[in-house]
């Protein structure tokens, strides 16, 4: 006798209706590499699995004028290997790249590392810093919220029973924007995020800061923009002691936020060092996202 | 459930139940054992197989979701007189082999590689076995054999053939 029982959805409409078929727990299937995996040490929590891994429109990345969006099955390979954002958002497409190996990649998708909510989903940071959308879908009808309020605590997410999240969209960022993704991981690659860091940030015509968003991963509870950090660095001229400064600021709020705790040692260590280099990748150097 | 699906090019449909993994349709309902199950949390990649030209962790794929598509495992990968293939015989020429129980990934993800890059760097190699974990060898015979594949295909016009196929 099967635990579970499994159906296919070929639509958003059917997806929906599935989800929400009254006396059985169904939750959404998408590339499964984390429901396999939970599956392994916990308690079956559902009665079947919608397959949406196939819904055509959940499966494309499309621009419009000044707007991407990536719909929640979208594997990691295939954002990897997207034009658009390749050219438009370089540091989501290392955060893809830097993901488990080819074959986690290759099945992986963006609706499922929100979903799943990770503290070290690798495409959290870049994201947030795109403050990207989430599009949601339930017999209520469709609903809007950003992905940084979304994500509310690791492995919780607002998203509701019988809702289904298809899609993400964010404005995509101005041709002077430079952009950087770090990972740093036990080894180069199929290694979890210790911490990462995604800043996205331009220079106005007389060479200041005018624009920067800073996002760190699995350092705090929830993927966060440091507001306070982006505002000591607007207005100013780039420089390696701004950015120091910076980075100690941005790690005195990492520890207010968490408090001390066992990996605090290495972990004040690591996004201070983190920090300056993407500071100074993006704003003194060529400004190419590059990944550990 | 009845699943139906392409395996290495031959369709086949099979009664099984819902829950279960690729790796275990493969090894339990159809008896394929080649595919390696180790970690099965997707880490090591001794159950690699490819599906619909994409290498996968099969035991991360659920079963019923290969319904229409076509699976490439380990005992689909050999010469047209059922001995080892070229890839193959170069791991055995190359010491590429201890324990063997990586080996069946290793093929798969030297195949998928392989198919959409005639000619790949050691770098490249490298970067598509990132997912297979090979705890005897060091790996550096593995990356020659594939790399001497490549080589051998390229000259051999044999690699146009094989991503014509793979497509």
């Amino acid at each position: 006798m099967a635990k579970y029982d499994y159906v296919m959805a070929h639509t958003v409409e059917e997806a929906v209706g599935l989800l929400n078929e009254p006396g059985l727990r169904s939750i959404p299937l998408a590339g499964g590499t984390d429901i396999y995996v939970a599956l392994r040490v916990n308690p079956v929590w559902f009665d079947r699995l919608v397959d949406i891994g196939r819904i055509p429109e959940m499966t494309e990345i499309q621009e419009d004028e000044n707007r991407i969006s990536i719909g929640a099955a979208v594997t990691f390979s295939k954002a990897a290997g997207s034009k658009i954002l390749r050219e438009k958002v370089p540091f989501l497409v290392e955060a893809c790249e830097s993901i488990g190996g080819p074959a986690v990649r290759n099945c992986g998708t963006f609706g499922g590392n929100v979903a799943n909510a990770a503290v070290c989903a690798d495409s959290l940071p870049s994201l947030v810093c795109l403050e990207a959308t989430a599009h949601l879908v339930s017999p209520k009808g469709e609903r809007q919220i950003k992905v940084a309020h979304l994500v509310k605590a690791p492995h919780e997410t607002g998203i509701e029973k019988g809702e289904l999240l298809t899609h993400f969209s964010f404005d995509i960022p101005s041709k002077s924007a430079r952009s950087c993704f770090i990972k740093i991981g036990r080894r180069k690659a199929q290694s979890i995020s210790r911490l990462s860091i995604a800043v996205l940030g331009s220079l106005d015509s007389e060479n200041n800061i005018d624009f920067v968003r800073i996002c760190p991963g699995a350092a705090v509870s929830s993927p966060t923009r440091f507001l306070n950090v982006e505002n000591a660095l607007i207005g100013n001229q780039p420089g390696e002691a701004l950015f120091t400064s910076a980075a100690d600021q941005l790690v005195a709020e990492m520890i207010a936020s968490t408090g001390r705790r066992w990996s605090t040692p290495y972990k004040e260590v690591a996004l201070k060092a983190i920090a300056e280099r993407s500071l100074k990748k993006i704003f003194l150097e060529d400004g190419s996202a590059h990944v550990n | 459930m009845l699943i139906k699906f392409t395996l290495n090019n031959k369709p086949v449909t099979v009664e099984a139940p819902a829950d279960i993994t690729l790796s275990v349709l493969l090894r339990d309902y159809l008896k394929m054992t080649g595919t390696k199950e180790a970690c099965e949390v997707g880490e090591c990649g001794s159950c690699s197989v490819i599906l619909d030209g994409e290498l996968v962790n099969s035991c991360l794929v659920a079963a019923p979701s290969v319904m229409g598509r076509e699976v490439t495992s380990i005992e689909g990968i050999h010469d047209a007189d059922g001995s080892p293939n070229d890839l193959q015989r170069n791991f055995i020429a190359k010491g590429a082999v201890q324990c063997g129980y990586c080996i069946p990934g290793m093929v798969m993800a030297s195949e998928a590689l392989l198919a959409k890059k005639a000619e790949p760097t050691r770098e490249e190699i490298r970067i598509a076995l990132a997912g297979n974990l090979c705890r005897c060898t060091g790996y550096m015979q593995i990356v020659d054999a594939i790399e001497t594949t490549a080589e051998e295909r390229t000259k051999n016009g044999t690699n146009l053939k094989r991503e014509n196929r793979s497509q």
